[in-house]
C-alpha cells in the first residue's frame, strides 16, 4: 500500500469500523486503535485491546514490512500500513495510539502524537534518557493529552490488592524491595539469513545493543521499579550497579546479566537483579517490612509473618521460680533454626478475578478514552520508573553512585 | 492443558539421517539436525529443524517455544489468567469480546462440532473432570450427575459472533475443554513461525499427539512416520511418509482407568457422555494440524461408517487409519491412506 492508498483507506475504514462497532456492541463507544511499532510486544498489546468491547485497530505504523502481515492476521483484516509515523498521525479515523516501538524512539513518537491531542498508550519505559523522558512529561502535560504507560502490574489485581494490605501496614514498614528477573535464554529474536551487513540483526535485536536499548535494567527492570516506586510513594533517590557480559559473547554492548541498588528516602533500598542464564529465580518481587514479607509474581501474591517475638513479663510463673533457685545454663547455644528461610505455603492474596494484567490495563486505558474513569499508570507513573532506568543504564557501565533527577518545576 | 485423548506414539525414523549433509554443490554450508524439545500444554513438544547454522536453530527453536507458550496461555484451562478461562469464567452471564485468533480457535472447534453431529464436542470439559480424567483419577460417575452434566454440554450451547467477536454460552455450567484441538492449533501456529523464517525442512510434533511434517530432510521425498500396531505388540503397522502435511492420532491406551475387568478409555462420545468403545486407535494425515487433531476425536467417536463419510464430506483431502475391535482381533479401515498395512496384524 503506498502512502495516496494508506490516507485514502482512512475514510473508508473510519466509516466501516464505526458502522460494524455500533452495530455488534451499541452499549459502548468505539475506540479506533492506530499503533505504531507492532512488533512482539505491540502485538501482544493489540491482542489484548480486540478483547475490549468497541476496540478495532484501524492503522500501523512499522519499518519492518513483515509485521505488516502478522498484524493482518492477529486483527482477522487487512489493516493499512505504513512505515511512516507520521502518515499514520495524518489519518482521521483514530482515537488512540498504541506506541510500542524500541524506547530509543518513544520521544520522537510521542511527543509527535501528543501533538495531534490523540489518547496514548505508550509502552514502557516512558523514554530512553533523562532528556527524553523530561522532554516526554513536558510535551504530554502541555498538550493535556491523556497518557498510560505500559506498567501493568499496577493493574493486576493480587498486586494491587498486596500493595493495599502494605499501605495498611500488613507487613509493618517496607523497608527493602527485592526483585528478580532471571531468564535462562540468550534475549535474541530470530533474524532471517542473509543478514550481510547486519541490519536486520540490530532492527529486530535492538535490545542487545546499548545504542537502542537500557538493557535488562530497563526493559526488564523498569517494572520493578515501578512498583517499588508505588510502595515506597515517590522515585529513587540514587542508584550504584554493575553489569557484565558472563554467557553470550555474540557481539551485544548491554549486559547479559545486570544488578543495581536503587536508593529512596530514610535508607529504603530496592535491589534488582537479573540474568539470563538460569531461571530458577524466574520473575518475582519480595517487599519486606518489619512485621512480614509479601512476595509478588506474575500470576499471585503471597504474605508471609515475621516469628512472633514476646516481650511480656512472666514473673509468677514456675519455671521462673526454677531459674532464681537453679540459675541458668550459659554456654556457646546460639540456634541456627531461626535463620532458615521461610517455610510453608503463606498467605496468598486472594482476589476476584485473575485476569491478565496487560488485558486489564488496555481495558482500563479504553475506559479512560471513553472518559469513564482516570487513568492509574499515568505519566508521572511512567516518569519516574524510566528516569531510573535512564540513569541506571549509564550506572551499571559507569558502576559509580549516580543521583536520578526529579521532574522539573 | 489436559488432552481428551491420550495419543499413541509415533516413531520418527530419523536416525539415518541425523547429521546427513547436503552435497557440496548444492549449498556451500552442510544441514545439519537440530533437536530441541519443549514441555508446555502438559505434554513435551519436540522440534526437529535442519539449518546450517547452530545459533540460528536456536533462535528460531526459541521463537517455535515461544509461540507455543503463548497459545497454551491462550488456551489453557488450567491457568485462571488464560484467554479460554476468563471465557469459561464469563461467558455464561454475558458475551465476552475475544480477540480474533481466540475467534478462529472457536470457528474451527464449532465447524468440526458441526460436521461431525457432536462426535466432536469442546465442551466436554465438565463431563471429562466428572469421569476423573482431569486429575487422573478415573471414577463411574453416578446416571443422576451424568444427566444433570448433559444440561451443561453440548457445542450448541456455545453461540459465536464473528461481527462483534463475542462468545456466549446459553446457559451457565458450560465449560470448554481445549483437549482434543488445541494441540494441533498450537502445532499450525508453531509452523508459521517455522514457514516465517524460511526454513525448510523440520518436523514438529506435541507430544505424540499431532506432528506436522515441514519440507523434507535432504535427498529425502518427506518424513517418514511409523504408525505402530494395536497393543500389545506396538510393532510397526504402517510407514507413511509425509510432507508439508501433519499427522494426528489418538488412542486409549495411555490414558484410561478400569473398573470391574472393563476398560474405559479418555475419550468421550459427548453425544452418550461416556467414554467411547470398541476402537484401539486411529490416525489421520491432513495439511492442517488443527483439522487433524479434531479429526482424530471424531473418526475415534464415530464408527468406522460414518467417520468415512464424514471425510468424505468435509475432509476429502485427507488419508485415516481406523483399527477397531479389540486387541485381540483388530480391524483395520483406510481412508485414501495410500500405503501399505501389515494386514496381518490387523484385518481389512
Amino acid at each position: 500500500m503506498n502512502r495516496r492508498d494508506f490516507l485514502q483507506s482512512a475514510s473508508a475504514a473510519a466509516l466501516a469500523s464505526t458502522t460494524i462497532a455500533r452495530a455488534a456492541t451499541p452499549a459502548v463507544k468505539p475506540v479506533r486503535l492506530g499503533v505504531i511499532g507492532a512488533g512482539s510486544r505491540g502485538q501482544e498489546d493489540l491482542r489484548q485491546f480486540l478483547r475490549v468491547p468497541g476496540v478495532s485497530v484501524e492503522a500501523i505504523c512499522d519499518i519492518y514490512p513483515p509485521r505488516y502481515e502478522q498484524v493482518n492476521r492477529l486483527a482477522g483484516k487487512q489493516v493499512p500500513a505504513t512505515a511512516n509515523h507520521h502518515e499514520l498521525l495524518a489519518r482521521t479515523d483514530l482515537d488512540a495510539i498504541l506506541i510500542a516501538s524500541p524506547v530509543s524512539l518513544h520521544a520522537e513518537h510521542v511527543i509527535a502524537t501528543a501533538k495531534t491531542g490523540r489518547a496514548i498508550y505508550g509502552e514502557k519505559a516512558l523514554g530512553f534518557t533523562v532528556e527524553d523522558n523530561h522532554n516526554i512529561l513536558a510535551e504530554v502535560t502541555r498538550h493535556k493529552v491523556l497518557f498510560q504507560i505500559g506498567h501493568e502490574y499496577r493493574y493486576a489485581a493480587w498486586a494491587q490488592e498486596a500493595i493495599r494490605r502494605v499501605h495498611a501496614g500488613d507487613i509493618g514498614t517496607p523497608t527493602h524491595i527485592y526483585a528478580y528477573w532471571h531468564r535462562n535464554g540468550d534475549w535474541r529474536r530470530a533474524v532471517p539469513q542473509p543478514d550481510p551487513e547486519g541490519k536486520l540483526e540490530h532492527l529486530i535485536n535492538w535490545r542487545l545493543y546499548r545504542e537502542t536499548s537500557g538493557g535488562l535494567g530497563t526493559e526488564l527492570g523498569s517494572h520493578h521499579i515501578d512498583m517499588a516506586n508505588w510502595v515506597f510513594g515517590e522515585q529513587p533517590q540514587s542508584v550504584i550497579g554493575t553489569n557484565s557480559i558472563c554467557r553470550y559473547h555474540d557481539g551485544r554492548t548491554v549486559g547479559d546479566n545486570v544488578q543495581a541498588v536503587f536508593s529512596y528516602s530514610q535508607g529504603r533500598r530496592l535491589v534488582f537483579s537479573s540474568i539470563t542464564d538460569n531461571a530458577k529465580q524466574g520473575c518475582e518481587l519480595w517487599i519486606y517490612g518489619t512485621e512480614g514479607s509479601v512476595q509478588i509474581t506474575i500470576e499471585d501474591a503471597t504474605f508471609y509473618y515475621e516469628k512472633k517475638r514476646s516481650n511480656a513479663p512472666s514473673a509468677d510463673k514456675a519455671d521462673s521460680k526454677t531459674v532464681i533457685e537453679r540459675g541458668v545454663v550459659t554456654g556457646a547455644s546460639y540456634s541456627t533454626a531461626g535463620e532458615m528461610p521461610y517455610r510453608g505455603p503463606g498467605e496468598k492474596v486472594v482476589t476476584a478475578t485473575s485476569e491478565d494484567p496487560t488485558l486489564a490495563a488496555v481495558r482500563s486505558f479504553t475506559e479512560a478514552v471513553r472518559g469513564e474513569r482516570e487513568i492509574f499508570a499515568d505519566v508521572h507513573c511512567g516518569f519516574r520508573a524510566a528516569i531510573a532506568c535512564a540513569v541506571a543504564h549509564d550506572a551499571v557501565f559507569e558502576e559509580n553512585k549516580m543521583a536520578i533527577p526529579g521532574m522539573r518545576g | 492443558m489436559q488432552a481428551i485423548k491420550r495419543k499413541f506414539a509415533t516413531t520418527l525414523m530419523m536416525a539415518a539421517f541425523a547429521t546427513t549433509p547436503v552435497a557440496k554443490a548444492v549449498a556451500p554450508r552442510p544441514l545439519t539436525l537440530y533437536t530441541t524439545t519443549h514441555p508446555a500444554m502438559g505434554t513435551e513438544f519436540t522440534l526437529y529443524l535442519y539449518s546450517a547454522d547452530a545459533a540460528v536453530a536456536a533462535e528460531t527453536s526459541e521463537e517455535v517455544f515461544d509461540e507455543v507458550d503463548r497459545v497454551e496461555q491462550l488456551l489453557s484451562n488450567y491457568r485462571d489468567s488464560s484467554e479460554l478461562s476468563r471465557i469459561n469464567q464469563n461467558a455464561a452471564a454475558s458475551p465476552v469480546t475475544t480477540d480474533p485468533e481466540m475467534l478462529d480457535f472457536l470457528t474451527q472447534s464449532e465447524h468440526w462440532s458441526s460436521a461431525s453431529d457432536g462426535a466432536f464436542d469442546i465442551t466436554v470439559g465438565r463431563l471429562m473432570k466428572a469421569w476423573g480424567f482431569y486429575r487422573h483419577s478415573g471414577r463411574i460417575p453416578p446416571e443422576e450427575e451424568l444427566r444433570q452434566l448433559r444440561a451443561a454440554t453440548g457445542w450448541e450451547k456455545v453461540q459465536l459472533d464473528p461481527a462483534a467477536r463475542t462468545v456466549h454460552f446459553t446457559l451457565p455450567g458450560v465449560e470448554l475443554d481445549p483437549g482434543g484441538i488445541g494441540k494441533g492449533f498450537a502445532v499450525d501456529a508453531a509452523v508459521r513461525i517455522l514457514r516465517a523464517q524460511h526454513v525448510v525442512a523440520a518436523m514438529f510434533s506435541a507430544g505424540s499427539s499431532t506432528l506436522y511434517a515441514l519440507g523434507a530432510p535432504p535427498h529425502l521425498a518427506g518424513w517418514r512416520v511409523v504408525v505402530p500396531g494395536p497393543l500389545p505388540s506396538h510393532d510397526s503397522l504402517s510407514v507413511i511418509t509425509l510432507r508439508d502435511t501433519s499427522l494426528s492420532s489418538a488412542n486409549c491406551s495411555e490414558k484410561n482407568f478400569t473398573v470391574a475387568g472393563h476398560l474405559y478409555c479418555h475419550i468421550m462420545d459427548p453425544r452418550t457422555m461416556r467414554p467411547v468403545e470398541g476402537r484401539i486407535q486411529v490416525s489421520i494425515v491432513d495439511p492442517s494440524a488443527t483439522a487433524s487433531d479434531a479429526l482424530s476425536n471424531v473418526i475415534f467417536v464415530e464408527t468406522p461408517g460414518q467417520s468415512v463419510e464424514t471425510l468424505k464430506k468435509y475432509a476429502p483431502e485427507a488419508r485415516a487409519l481406523i483399527v477397531s475391535g479389540d486387541a485381540g482381533h483388530p480391524h483395520c479401515t483406510m481412508f485414501h491412506w495410500g500405503v501399505a498395512i501389515d494386514s496381518k496384524r490387523c484385518s481389512l
